[in-house]
């Protein structure tokens, strides 16, 4: 049998899987607006060593961790009540069966007028869509705790606390990582958006900036950090789960 | 010790699982409860265990009626109802933890009876790792960490294999021995019931269900079956003709037993 390829191997793979096809699109096309990856990875070396792309990037990731830093908690715990509570799930039900599937980017007009043009528009509309994904996936795992488990430790004598904090939230918790990671995706997709709209720092605008600019060596720069953030986070969304979920992945001896 | 009377138990919904059900069960002794899927014998066991109320008649455990979980009885489940996210240990101290015991004195209290149960190479071990027999262990040893009067188990074998619930059987029987404590056992299998229980009630019916028999089988209480040396019961012929007995009772069969 084959012996499975290092994390750090498999990476190495598809990121060279990835410039290849790159290179080779972008020589098959021979179009400006497709730089190979090398002139991309010059941009990239220029604009870090000058500290703009690091600035741009900082801003971006201080929303979205801000957003989600936010949002995550209460997201979890309502749905996590809901899901445990049929008294709350008659109100809240309701109200997420009609708002999640509402696309919250379309808010974006009223919320740059309402939150004005800074931070806090940006960090409230990445915020609400963690938040409404949160809730979505915290309700569906905590009503699908087996009752089994519910009723061992009910049969101990632990109250509704006791069984919310020792059974229903570590039950959950591998769902909630999971729906972390879908809505990290959504978030960088609307924060990317948002940024576009009347703000100078960012990604999302440096992106659309270095594309006016007809800049496009500059604009792959910008995708390229755009990438390696979200895969920053997914790193450490990783991490955050092996430490709070142990017996998931491993032994503890 | 605990006493059934006249108990009916109706779900959410109008189904009634169980039907004017009375037993008593003999304090210090093992009780089974058995009959086919679906005759309310778990129901039963759950409204013992104060999990659920029955729509009539009244269950009575350590010297007054249920009213909901009590901390001298313990309940074992049939799919043990281990947390996944706590290591053996931690599971078998949650009793301990919910009454607001310290970790140092949960760790103390709980290391005899890993101990007594062959579990101590695994305290760190997650349930998830373990096999179905140690599992199985794992949720006894919780159960005996709150040192109930009282263990009600459901089914609490039948998902062994053959050979491990005989030793299982054994287990419990040393266990039960070594300390003055009531147990009520649900299952489905003739031979469990003929083999541990002092006293077999035989349901049947479906929907609701309902006490069909009463067996005794003095052999069972009887200290001459566990002497060093004793022949296994299992070949013995009064250990046979129980299981007939009830095997007939459970058909439907005129009952050889006492009516319930």
């Amino acid at each position: 049998m084959m012996r499975r390829l290092p994390r750090w191997a498999g990476m190495a793979l598809a990121l060279a899987g990835l410039a290849l096809a790159w290179q080779l699109a972008a020589l098959v096309l021979d179009r400006p607006f497709l730089p190979g990856p090398g002139a991309a990875a010059a941009a990239m070396a220029r604009l870090l060593a000058r500290g703009d792309l690091s600035t741009h990037a900082g801003a971006s990731l201080r929303r979205v961790l801000l957003a989600v830093s936010i949002s995550f908690a209460p997201a979890a715990a309502l749905g996590l009540a809901a899901g445990r509570s049929a008294r709350l799930d008659a109100i809240v039900a309701p109200l997420l069966y009609i708002l999640h599937p509402l696309p919250k980017v379309a808010f974006l007009p009223v919320i740059l007028v309402a939150l004005g043009l800074g931070e806090a528009s940006k960090v409230f509309l990445v915020g609400l869509i963690v938040f409404s994904q949160i809730m979505v996936a915290a309700r569906d795992a905590a009503s699908r705790v087996p009752r089994e488990t519910v009723d061992a430790v009910r049969s101990l004598g632990a109250g509704r606390l006791s069984v919310a904090f020792l059974v229903i939230v570590p039950a959950s918790l591998p769902d909630l990582f999971t729906a972390l990671r879908v809505s990290l995706g959504t978030a960088i997709a609307v924060l990317f958006l948002a940024e576009t709209f009347a703000t100078q720092t960012g990604l999302g605008w440096f992106i659309v900036d270095a594309w006016a600019r007809v800049s496009y060596p500059e604009m792959y720069a910008g995708i390229m950090a755009l990438s390696l953030a979200g895969l920053g986070l997914f790193a450490l969304l990783d991490l955050a789960e092996r430490l709070a979920c142990p017996w998931r992945s491993r032994r503890p001896y | 010790m605990v006493a059934f009377r006249a108990v009916s138990i109706r779900y959410q919904g109008g189904v009634e699982a169980v039907e004017d059900c009375s037993a008593a069960c003999e304090p210090g002794e093992i009780t089974a409860i058995v009959g086919p899927s679906g005759c309310g014998k778990t129901s039963l066991l759950r409204a013992a265990a104060g999990l659920l109320h029955p729509s009539a008649g009244e269950i009575a455990a350590h010297g007054g009626p249920v009213a909901g979980p009590d901390r001298r009885t313990a309940l074992v489940f049939q799919d043990f109802g281990l947390l996944p996210w706590r290591s053996v240990e931690g599971n078998a101290a949650l009793p301990l933890q919910l009454d607001g015991v310290s970790r140092r004195e949960r760790r103390r209290r709980v290391a005899p009876i890993l101990d007594e149960l062959g579990l101590s190479a695994w305290r760190d071990a997650w349930p998830g790792t373990l096999s179905g027999g140690m599992k199985q262990r794992v949720a006894i040893a919780r159960a005996l960490a709150s040192e109930p009067d009282l263990l009600l188990m459901d089914e609490p074998f039948s998902s062994l294999d053959a050979l491990t619930r005989e030793s299982a059987q054994d287990f419990l029987l040393a266990l039960w021995r070594k300390r003055p404590m009531t147990i009520v056992l649900v299952t489905h299998s003739i031979e469990e019931a003929a083999y541990l229980a002092g006293t077999v009630f035989v349901m049947g019916g479906r929907n609701p269900g309902r006490m069909r028999a009463r067996f005794s089988i003095p052999a069972n209480a009887a200290a001459a079956r566990f002497l060093p040396g004793a022949p296994d019961f299992r070949s013995d012929p009064r250990f046979l003709e129980a299981c007939r007995d009830i095997r007939s009772a459970l058909k439907g069969d005129a009952a050889p037993g006492v009516p319930a």
